[in-house]
């Protein structure tokens, strides 16, 4: 299946009764490239999400993952891992592996109880006895742990402690391959700019900037993190 | 097969604000020229090398692309990526470098006033030097 | 979808373990007190797990609409009609269960009460027995009882699938407009207005139909005549709750905004 664009992204726009999250934002991700998303709180990169994951419908304008409408059947495709604890406190680590093993057919069960051994987590602890830093791990392993068509990381390194990042990071480079797309949001551009491959700058729900990582470095002599600081100078 | 540009543990730190692919070529070339690569060495497939740098693959591909482009490897089909044999192409890659360096170091020495002949005197002494406290 | 349905159970199991537990400790102690303890446990029983139930069905859904724990569910590649529906089913299985489990403590409770009176019991016939018993001293029978509370069982389903339609349209076609709870509790109260009064007229129309039945001859009405009078309003709340099922799972697949 070679597609130039497995998530297409056209005239988007997202409209809340006092603000307006999203506006015409068109987009298109290529596989085998891992995309960061980047902007201040509120720019609307998680809204952006939100809408591919199916959690929330946009205003007007469509999405197409694999040349598909989103519905219900494209959340097969979707890995999202939302910036929110959103894993259920009475659950134990297991069950939540089981829960995931159950709904996706594209659950690797043995490499996702691999890596929770490797970031130490007790698979017989429940969720609410994790400490958060714990828990923002493994949400960003069980996410990786799908053998999707795209991941969409909000905030993968929020909460995680600086040794465990690289651990993340790895873990995120080795989950791409050419029928992939991995889109990353964060705040801390520094730590990940250097395995995006291709950057975008939201405000105010709109793209700003649209470019690949290594040519801004070239033609502006500055790191994406510069680059963000500039852009975003008055946000 | 070695390709140990990392110390195991270590991981190479980038600049973020200069092409990280022109870092790692520049980091390759320094490994040929000094010896750490030897010629017709054959490297890391770029996924393991990406992986072993923590970097993207994509990167990696684009650094072994620019490194056949220059002459520096070359792939063998179905065998992988090898550092050049030519001693001829290793030693102009030296000499490449040397220059820059020796580029970089006039420029710099005129900034601070010196003449040639105080760049040459001041390079033994100073070589002498470095060469007794080792 | 039975997977959906595991999953549901699975959540509420431990608060499904400690109602039967202190269900179980709470008989064991009013048998304690003699056939009069034993009947208040059976009295006390059915408001009590009917709240209790309340409770556990509109809390099932409106944690998952309600809090992030909610991705967990809606981001699965399922429908929001299999997601809701699922919801209904979990409720109709729980609510016969707890029937279920009401019925075998009215027969453990009854056998002792039997036994209390000095009369022997034959367990073969435990039911029989049981149902005698009652229906000599209170004038209904085990019938009876079953056909009410399974009556009330739907009524409480449907009303509950209206909770569940006025949560869904808070946070789908409500998600984005100023008091959208307010408008949403609204809604809710105009459905379930709108539903009443409509289903009332609907007996209007029918009531040729209660005719037919007839009242009971000399000795009352028999458990089978009872529940042919209620299945008017059991097919009412029956259809009532598909619908608003349909509905809920219809805002789930195009409007959601969790």
């Amino acid at each position: 299946m070679s597609k130039l664009n497995l998530l297409q992204i056209n005239d988007l726009t997202k409209k809340y009764y006092n603000k307006t999250a999203l506006s015409n934002v068109s987009l298109n991700f290529e596989p085998g490239k891992i995309y960061g998303l980047l902007g201040p709180n509120g720019s609307g990169k998680t809204t952006l999400m939100k809408v591919v994951a199916g959690l929330h419908k946009q205003t007007s304008g469509n999405v197409l993952i694999n040349d598909e409408e989103l519905s219900y059947k494209t959340k097969a495709y979707v890995s999202y891992m939302p910036t929110e604890n959103f894993m259920y406190d009475s659950f134990k680590v297991i069950d939540i592996v089981k829960f995931y093993n159950d709904m996706y057919k594209d659950f690797r069960i043995d490499y996702a109880l691999n890596l929770i051994n490797e970031i130490n987590i007790n698979l017989n602890y429940k969720i609410s006895n994790l400490s958060s830093g714990q828990v923002a791990k493994l949400k960003s392993v069980i996410a990786l742990s799908r053998d999707a068509s795209i991941y969409m990381l909000d905030e993968p390194l929020n909460g995680v402690d600086v040794l465990s990042r690289d651990a993340i990071m790895d873990i995120i480079t080795k989950s791409n391959n050419e029928n992939k797309v991995i889109i990353i949001s964060t705040h801390l551009v520094s730590e990940i700019e250097k395995i995006l491959d291709t950057v975008i700058f939201l405000k105010d729900g709109i793209v700003e900037v649209f470019g690949d990582a290594e040519e801004l470095r070239q033609s502006r002599q500055l790191s994406v993190e510069g680059l963000y600081k500039e852009v975003f100078r008055n946000a | 097969m070695i390709l140990a540009l990392v110390k195991e543990g270590d991981k190479l730190e980038f600049k973020n604000n200069v092409p990280i692919y022109l870092q790692v070529i520049e980091k390759i070339k320094q490994d040929i020229v000094s010896g750490k690569l030897k010629p017709g060495e054959k490297m890391l497939s770029s996924r393991e090398y990406s992986n072993e740098l923590g970097l993207n693959f994509n990167t990696i591909a684009r650094v072994y692309k620019e490194l056949e482009m220059e002459e520096i490897v070359f792939t063998k089909r179905g065998l992988g990526t090898f550092i050049t044999e030519s001693a001829e192409h290793i030693s102009s890659l030296r000499y490449d470098m040397a220059k820059k360096q020796i580029a970089a170091f006039i420029k710099g020495m005129q900034q601070i006033g010196y003449t040639k002949e105080e760049m040459i005197r001041f390079i033994e002494t100073e070589n002498n030097y470095m060469e007794r406290n080792e | 979808m039975l997977k959906l349905i595991k999953l549901e159970f699975m959540r509420k199991s431990k608060f499904i373990a400690m109602t039967l537990i202190t269900a179980v400790a709470l008989n064991m102690y009013l048998i304690t007190r003699g056939p009069a303890g034993s009947t208040m446990f059976l009295v006390l029983f059915p408001p009590a797990l009917f709240v209790a139930y309340l409770i556990d069905i509109i809390k099932m859904y409106s944690e998952d609409i309600n809090k992030k724990t909610g991705y967990m569910l809606f981001m699965t590649p399922n429908s929001g009609y299999k997601i809701i529906s699922s919801k209904l089913f979990t409720a109709v299985l729980e609510g016969l269960a707890i029937l279920l489990i009401y019925f075998i403590f009215i027969l453990i409770n009854g056998a002792y009460i039997i036994i209390s009176t000095g009369a022997e019991v034959d367990y073969s016939q435990l039911i029989s027995v049981v149902d005698r018993f009652i229906s000599g001293n209170f004038g209904f029978s085990l019938g009876h009882v079953f056909v009410i509370l399974l009556t009330a069982l739907t009524l409480l389903i449907a009303f509950i699938t209206t909770v569940y339609t006025a949560m869904t349209i808070r946070k789908s076609i409500f998600s984005e407009i100023k008091f959208g709870g307010l408008l949403s509790f609204i809604i809710f109260l105009l459905i379930n207005w709108a539903l009443s009064s409509a289903s009332n007229k609907f007996f209007d129309i029918i009531s040729p139909y209660y005719d037919s039945i007839g009242s009971g001859a000399a000795g009352g009405i028999t458990p089978e005549k009872l529940a042919m009078g209620l299945l008017p309003m059991i097919a009412v709340s029956i259809i009532q709750a598909i619908v608003l099922t349909g509905f809920s799972g219809y805002l789930l697949e195009k409007k959601i905004n969790l």
